[in-house]
C-alpha cells in the first residue's frame, strides 16, 4: 500500500488508479479475450512524471506495461501480474506546429484524427490512418507501427514518426530521430528500430511526426464483382499498370452483408466482392489514373461501379469500410479477428483457402482487407454458446497465419505481435533471428522489465507449441544465466 | 584499398553467402578485428579504425533472390551492385529509388550501410523507407534476418532499419528485400535560373502550397555567389506531369525569375550530378539540417571559393566539395548547423588528425547505441571505432 501512495505522489491521487472497480477497464486492450488485472495504475501527464514512476516501480521490482488507449488487437497492453500500467491517455497536448518544416510534436496521447483534424484548416494532414484512428493514440501509434488503409501509397507510422523522446526502463529520458525536420540522425537508427517495438523498448513520451500537404485531388472509386477472383485480378491489373492507388480495400460477400447490416450503405448484397480504393495527386493525374482504373476494373469483370457524388457520399464509403470490424458483430455474436499479410499476386489463392479452412471447420469466414498491400483481415465467425465453437475459431485463425507463412508472408501487418502471436513468431523467424532482436532488446532494456511477455516466444507462454526458445535479454546481455 | 585511413592486412573475397559466414565465424573466433567492403565507393568514410586486419569483399555474393514484379519487391544478395539490380527491374518497368552518385560500382549493402540518399528521396523515401527485410551475418558469424518479403509487416522489431547507416559496425548486410516503384510514363524538369536563398525558399513553399509533388527539387551553387540554379523535377503519368510544369512555371512569373524547362539530355544527366560535384576535390561533406536551418546555414555561410555545392532544399540535404579544407571550418559548420550535422564523406589521408568525421549525437542516445553494439560485438572486432562515437 505504501508504494500505491508513493505512485500517487508522482502523478497525483486524481491520476492514480487502485479501486479494483477501476481498474477493470485497464484488464485487457482490444483483445479482450486475455485478461490480467494490473496492480496500480497511473495516468502521468508530464515527461517527469513517467520517469519517475518508471524509476519508482524499478525500485519496487514491478514490470512495466505502457498503454495508448487500449484499443490494440494483439494484447500488446495486456497486464501481467503485479505491473503498473503507464497509462499515456492524458498526455494529450499539441506541443508544436512547424508547417515550414512540415513537422509537428506532440504528446503521445493525442488522439491520430486529432492531428489531421487540427492541420485541416492549414491544408495539411497526417498520413498514416488506422481503422482505429477516432480514439487511438499517436503514442499508441509509434508503438505498434500502425498501418491503414492509406498506408499503400504513403506509408506506415515508421515512414512518418521520425523523432520521439521516450523514457527507458532506467528512467532515464532520451531523445531518438530527427526532432526538427532533418531528413536523418547521426548514428543508429534508433528510432526506426523503435517504431512498431510493441512498448518492449521504452515509453514513449513526445513524436515529431511528418505533415502532408492535402492533394489536389482525390477520386474515390466503388465497384462490385461475381467473386473475389475478379475484385483480385482487378487489383493486379490496376497495380501493374503502374498506377499508385492512395488505398485499395477489398471486402467479400459476408463482409459487405455486415456492413450494409451494420451503417445502412446502400452497398448491393447480391454481389460477391466489392473494392473501395482512392486515387490522389495533382488533378490532372488524378483524373487520368481514375479513368484507367474503372476501365481495368470494368475489364477485370466488374459488376457495377460507382463514384461518390460529394464529401459526405465519400466519407459514408469510407465510414462503412472502417467500421467493418464492428459491423460483422451484427451477423455474429462472436468473431476473431486476423491480420495477416501475403504477397499481392496470391490474394485469389489464399482467399480459396481460407475459405476451404472456414468449410472444414464449419465456420464462416469474412475478409476485409487492405487489398493493395496483401494485408489480410479474415474475420472468423463463432458463436461462443456453441461448446468448441471458439477453439475452432481460434484454430482457423492460426491455420491462417500458416497459410500466410506459406505464401512468403508475414503473421502481422498492423495489429502487432503482442501477446496474441508471440508463439507464431517463432514459425515465421528462426532462433536467430529472434535472438538478434533480443539482442536489440537488452540494449534498451537489459532486464526486460517493460512489456514482458509480449512480442517473443516463450516456453512459458508457447509451452510445448512451437515457436524456438529466446533467451531472456539479461541472459544476451550477459548479467545473468539459466540452469 | 584503404579502409579511413588505414591499410588492411588481408582482402579476403568470399564466393557464396554460406562462405562469408563461415569467413566471419572464424575470423570471430580468432579474434582478427575485421570490416566490410562492397565496390568501395565511401571508403573514406568514418573516423580512424581502432583496429583492423581483415577487409571483407561481399561483391560475389550478387544473386537475385526472389523478384516478384507484381509485388513490386525485390530480395537480392548484397553485393549486387545498384546498377546491376537496376537493370533486373527495368526489364519490367520498375526501379529501385536509391540515387547512388556511382551505381555501376555502389553495392546493396554499401548503399544501405551508408544510407546512401539522393534528390528523389523527397518523393520515393530514403532506404530506410524502401527496405522491407534483410539478412545479415552478425560480428560473431550468425545469420539472421528480420523484415520479410512483404511490403507491409510488424512481426518482430525492424531490424533493417536499425542496419540503414550502421556502417557494418552490427554485421555484414548480405541479402535485402525492397519495395520498388513503376517507371514513370514521363519525366521533365524547370530550372529556375539564379535565385536567391530566400527566392529559393519561396519556391519550395509555392511548390507545396500549389501541392505540386516534384519528385526532387535540387538548387546547384552558381558562379555567382549566393544563387542557385533550381532544378524541380517532376515524374509520373503525361497529363498530371504537363499540368505540374505549367503551375511551376506560372509560379516563375510569380516569383519575378527566370525558369525553362530542361533538355532530355541535361535532365538525364541529373543522376551525375553528385560525382560532377565531387570530381577533383579531396574533401567531400554531407549537411543535414532542418531545411530551414539549411537555407540559413548556406545564407550565412562564407563559403570559400573552391567550396562547391548543392542543395535539395525540401528534404535538407546539402552536398559540399572542396580542394582544400580543414578542421576548424567543419566544427565551425556544426555549430551554424546547431541540431543538423556535418558528416564528413572524403578527406585527404593527412587530414584525419583531430577530426571527427561524424560530429556528436546526443549523449543519452550515444549510450544506447554503446549498448547495442556492445551486445552484437562485444569483442569489438568488426568495424571498430569508424562509426559515429568511436563505435
Amino acid at each position: 500500500m505504501a508504494a500505491i501512495l508513493d505512485f500517487a505522489q508522482i502523478v497525483g491521487k486524481r491520476n492514480t488508479i487502485t479501486a479494483p472497480s477501476e481498474l477493470r477497464t485497464y484488464e485487457c486492450d482490444g483483445l479482450a479475450g486475455f485478461r490480467v488485472r494490473p496492480a496500480v495504475v497511473v495516468l502521468p501527464e508530464t515527461t517527469e512524471q513517467v520517469a519517475a514512476a518508471v524509476k519508482l516501480a524499478r525500485s519496487l521490482g514491478m514490470p512495466i506495461v505502457p498503454r495508448g488507449a487500449g484499443t490494440g488487437l494483439s494484447g500488446g497492453a495486456l497486464p501481467v501480474d503485479g505491473c503498473v500500467v503507464i497509462g499515456l491517455a492524458r498526455m494529450t497536448k499539441i506541443l508544436a506546429i512547424d508547417l515550414e518544416n512540415r513537422r509537428m510534436r506532440v504528446q503521445p496521447g493525442v488522439i491520430n484524427l486529432d492531428i489531421s483534424r487540427r492541420l485541416a484548416p492549414l491544408g495539411y494532414y497526417y498520413a498514416p490512418d488506422p481503422s482505429s484512428q477516432s480514439v487511438c493514440t499517436i503514442g499508441g501509434n509509434v508503438a505498434e507501427n500502425s498501418g491503414g488503409a492509406h498506408c499503400l501509397k504513403y506509408g506506415f507510422t515508421v515512414n512518418h514518426a521520425v523523432g520521439a523522446t521516450i523514457v527507458t526502463s532506467d528512467g532515464d529520458v532520451v531523445t531518438l530521430g530527427a526532432q526538427s525536420g532533418e531528413p536523418d540522425s547521426l548514428g543508429y537508427d534508433l528510432m526506426g528500430v523503435l517504431v512498431g517495438s510493441e512498448g518492449l523498448l521504452g515509453i514513449v513520451t513526445e513524436v515529431v511526426v511528418k505533415i502532408l500537404r492535402r492533394p489536389q485531388a482525390t477520386r474515390t472509386i466503388f465497384a462490385t464483382f461475381p467473386s473475389t477472383d475478379e475484385a483480385s485480378g482487378a487489383v493486379s491489373s490496376i497495380i501493374a499498370s503502374g498506377i499508385v492507388p492512395a488505398a485499395i480495400e477489398m471486402m467479400d460477400k459476408l463482409a459487405i452483408e455486415a456492413i450494409v447490416a451494420a451503417t445502412h450503405v446502400d452497398w448491393p448484397l447480391d454481389v460477391g466482392a466489392a473494392l473501395l480504393m482512392d486515387v490522389d495527386g495533382v488533378s490532372a493525374e488524378v483524373e487520368d489514373t481514375a479513368a484507367a482504373a474503372s476501365a481495368l476494373i470494368e475489364a477485370a469483370g466488374a459488376i457495377e461501379m460507382r463514384t461518390p457524388h460529394d464529401e459526405v457520399e465519400r466519407g459514408l464509403m469510407w465510414k462503412g469500410r472502417k467500421a467493418a470490424f464492428a459491423a460483422v458483430g451484427r451477423i455474429s455474436p462472436n468473431y476473431y479477428v486476423q491480420d495477416g499479410v501475403i504477397p499481392r499476386k496470391d490474394v485469389a489463392a489464399v482467399l480459396r483457402e481460407i475459405t476451404r479452412l472456414g468449410n472444414e471447420a464449419g465456420l464462416r469466414v469474412a475478409n476485409v482487407f487492405h487489398a493493395g498491400d496483401g494485408n489480410l483481415h479474415p474475420l472468423v465467425l463463432y458463436d461462443a454458446r456453441i461448446p468448441g465453437q471458439e477453439a475452432k475459431a481460434e484454430h482457423v485463425g492460426g491455420e491462417i497465419l500458416r497459410v500466410c507463412l506459406k505464401y512468403g508472408g508475414s503473421v502481422t501487418g498492423e495489429h502487432g505481435v503482442g501477446r496474441d502471436k508471440a508463439c507464431y513468431l517463432g514459425e515465421q523467424f528462426s532462433g536467430d533471428d529472434l535472438a538478434t532482436m533480443q539482442m536489440v532488446r537488452s540494449a534498451f532494456d537489459p532486464y526486460g522489465v517493460l512489456n514482458p511477455d509480449k512480442l517473443f516466444p516463450t516456453p512459458r507462454l508457447c509451452g510445448d507449441k512451437p515457436g524456438a526458445y529466446t533467451a531472456h535479454p539479461v541472459e544476451i546481455s550477459g548479467q545473468a544465466g539459466r540452469g | 584499398m584503404m579502409v579511413a585511413g588505414v591499410e588492411p592486412r588481408t582482402l579476403v573475397e568470399p564466393q557464396s553467402v554460406d562462405e562469408l559466414t563461415d569467413r566471419v565465424r572464424e575470423l570471430y573466433a580468432r579474434e582478427t578485428p575485421f570490416a566490410f567492403i562492397g565496390g568501395g565507393t565511401e571508403m573514406e568514410l568514418g573516423n580512424l579504425p581502432r583496429a583492423l586486419d581483415t577487409l571483407v569483399r561481399t561483391t560475389a555474393c550478387t544473386g537475385v533472390i526472389d523478384y516478384a514484379p507484381e509485388d513490386q519487391t525485390i530480395t537480392v544478395e548484397a553485393g549486387m551492385t545498384i546498377a546491376a539490380v537496376s537493370d533486373v527491374l527495368a526489364r519490367e518497368r520498375q526501379f529501385l529509388a536509391i540515387d547512388a552518385p556511382d551505381p555501376e560500382r555502389a553495392t546493396v549493402g554499401g548503399a544501405i550501410a551508408t544510407n546512401l540518399s539522393g534528390p528523389r528521396r523527397l518523393r520515393y523515401g530514403g532506404i530506410k523507407d524502401t527496405i522491407v527485410g534483410v539478412e545479415i551475418v552478425r560480428p560473431d558469424g550468425v545469420r539472421a534476418r528480420g523484415g520479410g518479403k512483404v511490403v507491409k509487416n510488424v512481426a518482430g522489431f525492424d531490424i533493417p532499419k536499425l542496419m540503414v547507416g550502421s556502417l557494418g559496425t552490427l554485421g555484414a548486410i548480405v541479402g535485402a528485400t525492397f519495395r520498388v516503384f513503376p517507371v514513370a510514363e514521363r519525366r521533365a524538369a524547370l530550372m529556375y535560373a539564379v535565385l536567391t536563398v530566400d527566392q529559393m525558399m519561396s519556391l519550395c513553399a509555392e511548390l507545396i502550397g500549389a501541392a505540386l509533388v516534384p519528385a526532387a527539387v535540387t538548387g546547384f551553387a552558381c558562379a555567382k555567389r549566393g544563387r542557385y540554379d533550381v532544378v524541380v523535377t517532376f515524374e509520373g503519368f503525361a497529363r498530371g506531369v504537363e499540368e505540374q510544369m505549367t503551375t511551376a512555371a506560372a509560379i516563375a512569373v510569380r516569383l519575378g525569375v527566370d525558369a525553362e524547362a530542361l533538355p532530355d539530355d541535361a535532365l538525364a544527366a541529373q543522376g551525375k550530378r553528385e560525382r560532377a560535384l565531387r570530381r577533383g576535390a579531396n574533401w567531400h561533406l554531407t549537411v543535414c539540417a532542418p531545411p530551414t536551418a539549411l537555407a540559413h546555414f548556406v545564407a550565412t555561410t562564407p563559403f570559400a571559393d573552391d567550396v562547391r555545392h548543392a542543395v535539395d532544399p525540401l528534404l535538407g540535404t546539402g552536398y559540399f566539395a572542396a580542394a582544400e579544407f580543414d578542421v576548424a571550418t567543419v566544427a565551425a559548420w556544426r555549430t551554424a548547423l546547431g541540431g543538423g550535422s556535418a558528416v564528413v564523406n572524403a578527406l585527404p589521408a593527412q587530414a584525419r588528425r583531430g577530426l571527427d568525421s561524424w560530429g556528436e549525437p546526443p549523449k543519452a542516445a550515444l549510450a544506447i547505441m554503446r549498448r547495442l553494439k556492445a551486445t552484437f560485438d562485444p569483442k569489438g572486432l568488426c568495424n571498430a571505432g569508424r562509426f559515429v562515437g568511436g563505435l
